[in-house]
């Protein structure tokens, strides 16, 4: 008798009974679902699909030819300076992650671990520089890039965007997990200031900083207000730039080309999230769980 | 030779007051142990002998050499943490090596060397593991090793056995103690837990409140102590202290009655009591208080209530109540299965310890 309720109990825990709330979590599940992937379906489909195809009079939602989607992608890699883009889109966004490492890095090692005087002013005004919006300081920036002399430049495009506040807080607060015995333990063992932050600090942060790595190449790669200001010259257009010719009124380009170039240029960060997804979310659940 | 003299420390953090004038001499291969209550300043005063923490006031000096100003890392000290601290992205080996490799070492004299430690630490097996994949014993002895691999003057250790099982805890213990003994370098040590001080110390440090009460070998401080503090700190279980008047005061001996609040009067042992103070408290350790036979009445037995009963196997605690509530441990090393009833104690008046309202000893004149 007891051996039969048991095994009664055990079935029903297996199959769980399902309740309004789930199904309603699954339906807004899904409908967020769809929203996001349906854009980026609809590019695909529209570019590996004969010309004028899915906006017909009776469009298909699936691609219906891979051959004239390579033709496609072939021809715009042929013609158009996409290739060299890409060099500039992956320097900028290179120089750019090296750049917001070490920073913020190195800031983040004296804010985090050691006191100084007026650090907590200082870190608040860089954190209330997060509140600023970008139209706000783009002239300022551009005036001063411009004095410089680095308008058209690589330093130009980079040097803006390697104070990352939002990189700093990140680090900070990963940082802050970081045992005081073992800087402590560093210093005992005659590690000096820069060789704890080289030799223990930095690899404990290793995660954070992969975070870091990858949300910066998104932001940089998807950049576009800023090389369009900084970059006149047609030779040395990021990908958002080139892709933004595409887009233009006046660019007598059909769709499907568009969607095209729009997919070339979404190719680089969907493959980075995708195989770094894992550690985003795990960099920024770390960083926001110690604090 | 590893003399370390300490005086008049103090230190301050903001306005509170957590070491106050703080004299010590540690000889050269002394095993030291501070000992005292969580916030009583041991930690902090470990610190600043390791330089992690600066002095408010006073002099430290290793063999003669001023160490104030001196860096943490040149002082000639080591200090194992209570968290072990072992760098989690090196292997055992990187660990112990990682001060040699600050220092610029060779490679060969750093393999040398650590070998050398693991060897003492039986750890040779574990070296290329890191700290994630040992065992808290194992993590110990490697940062043990850290320390030993840097060959100290002093080796500095901050409750580092806090984390481990009890087990591994008087294993540890006797690696310790063997470890001092091959090795003969000055060892201070930090603990809350006084069994482990007693065990290890050759000199024991009791602090609290930032000062220290009293200094000595581990059983002079258990069988003289110089205060309350030190007397209710050191043993376990603890000393029992009962209020009492003085009736009466002779040339060897004095009078106490009202003993807990209990009618007993007992004549206790004593020489030269002044007579300007009436009330007393006693401080008599558990294995000096016995429960009475239910069939022997003395004059000096006390009524009390039993209210706990902790049988231990090879030794019972008959937890009782006095008719004040004072609460009074005796030791009975036969009693078994002792139901929770009313009892009786007998005190050994000759094992009492006297402390006046301030809580300070009260001592014989002319006594050895």
């Amino acid at each position: 008798m007891t051996i039969a309720l048991e095994a009664t109990e055990s079935r029903r825990r297996r199959w769980p009974t399902i309740t309004a709330w789930d199904l309603c979590r699954w339906a807004l599940a899904i409908s967020v679902t769809i929203v996001v992937v349906f854009p980026i379906w609809w590019m695909i489909n529209v570019v590996f699909t004969e010309p004028g195809t899915p906006v017909s009079i009776n469009p298909r939602l699936y691609p219906t030819s891979f051959a004239a989607g390579w033709d496609k992608v072939a021809m715009i890699l042929r013609e158009t300076g996409y290739l060299h883009a890409y060099y500039m889109s992956m320097a900028y966004a290179l120089l750019t992650i090296a750049g917001v490492l070490l920073l913020g890095s190195m800031a983040a090692f004296e804010f985090a671990l050691f006191e100084f005087p007026g650090k907590r002013p200082l870190f608040g005004l860089i954190m209330l520089s997060l509140m600023v919006p970008t139209a706000v300081t783009i002239i300022p920036t551009y005036l001063l890039t411009a004095d410089l002399g680095w308008i058209n430049t690589m330093q130009g495009l980079v040097a803006p965007g390697l104070a990352s506040a939002f990189g700093l807080f990140l680090l900070v607060e990963f940082m802050k997990g970081l045992p005081k015995e073992m800087i402590e333990a560093a210093r005992l063992d005659g590690a000096r200031h820069f060789q704890i932050y080289w030799h223990v600090v930095l690899p404990l942060t290793r995660n954070a900083m992969v975070t870091l790595a990858i949300l910066t190449f998104m932001k940089t790669w998807g950049n576009f207000i800023w090389p369009l200001i900084v970059l006149s010259n047609a030779e040395k257009y990021t990908v958002s730039q080139v892709v933004g010719l595409f887009n233009a009124p006046f660019s007598h380009q059909t769709v499907d080309v568009v969607m095209t170039a729009n997919l070339l240029a979404a190719i680089p960060p969907l493959l980075f999230f995708l195989i770094f997804q894992r550690k985003i979310v795990e960099g920024i659940a770390m960083s926001g769980s110690k604090g | 030779m590893a003399q370390l003299d300490i005086t008049g420390v103090a230190k301050t953090f903001g306005a509170v007051d957590v070491l106050r004038d703080i004299n010590l001499n540690i000889r050269s291969g002394e095993f030291v142990v501070f000992v005292g209550p969580s916030g009583c300043g041991k930690s902090t005063l470990l610190r600043i002998i390791s330089g992690l923490e600066e002095v408010t006031a006073g002099e430290l000096r290793l063999d003669g050499e001023r160490l104030n100003d001196v860096d943490p890392a040149r002082r000639g000290t080591a200090m194992v943490f209570q968290s072990y601290a072992l760098y989690p992205h090196m292997t055992a080996a990187e660990n112990m090596g990682f001060s040699l490799k600050m220092a610029g070492a060779r490679k060969s004299e750093i393999r040398e060397k650590v070998g050398k430690a693991a060897a003492i630490l039986q750890l040779e097996r574990h070296m290329d593991r890191r700290p994630g994949q040992l065992s808290g014993g194992q993590k110990q002895r490697v940062a043990i090793g850290r320390a030993i691999v840097r060959e100290p003057k002093v080796f500095l250790f901050d409750e580092p056995l806090s984390n481990l099982d009890a087990e591994l805890r008087v294993q540890m213990r006797a690696e310790l103690i063997d470890l001092h003994r091959r090795l003969k370098t000055t060892m201070i040590y930090v603990t809350h837990d006084q069994v482990e001080a007693m065990t290890l110390a050759d000199r024991m440090v009791v602090l609290n409140g930032g000062v220290i009460q009293q200094c000595g070998r581990p059983l002079d401080l258990y069988d003289d102590p110089d205060n309350r503090f030190v007397a209710g700190f050191i043993g376990s279980p603890k000393m029992n202290f009962l209020s009492a008047t003085v009736r009466e005061v002779r040339p060897d001996a004095i009078v106490l009655d009202d003993i807990g609040g209990s009618s007993a009067s007992l004549v206790v042992p004593f020489r030269g009591f002044d007579p300007s103070g009436r009330t007393v408290e006693i401080g008599i350790r558990p294995e000096h208080v016995r429960l009475a036979p239910s069939n022997e009445r003395l004059d000096g037995d006390v009524e009390v209530e039993v209210t706990l009963v902790e049988e231990l196997g090879d030794v019972t605690y008959v937890h009782a109540s006095m008719p004040t509530g004072e609460r009074v441990i005796a030791r009975s090393d036969d009693a078994r299965h002792r139901a929770e009833t009313p009892s009786r104690i007998r005190l050994d008046p000759s094992r009492f310890l006297l402390f006046d309202a301030a809580g300070r000893r009260i001592r014989q004149s002319g006594a050895a």
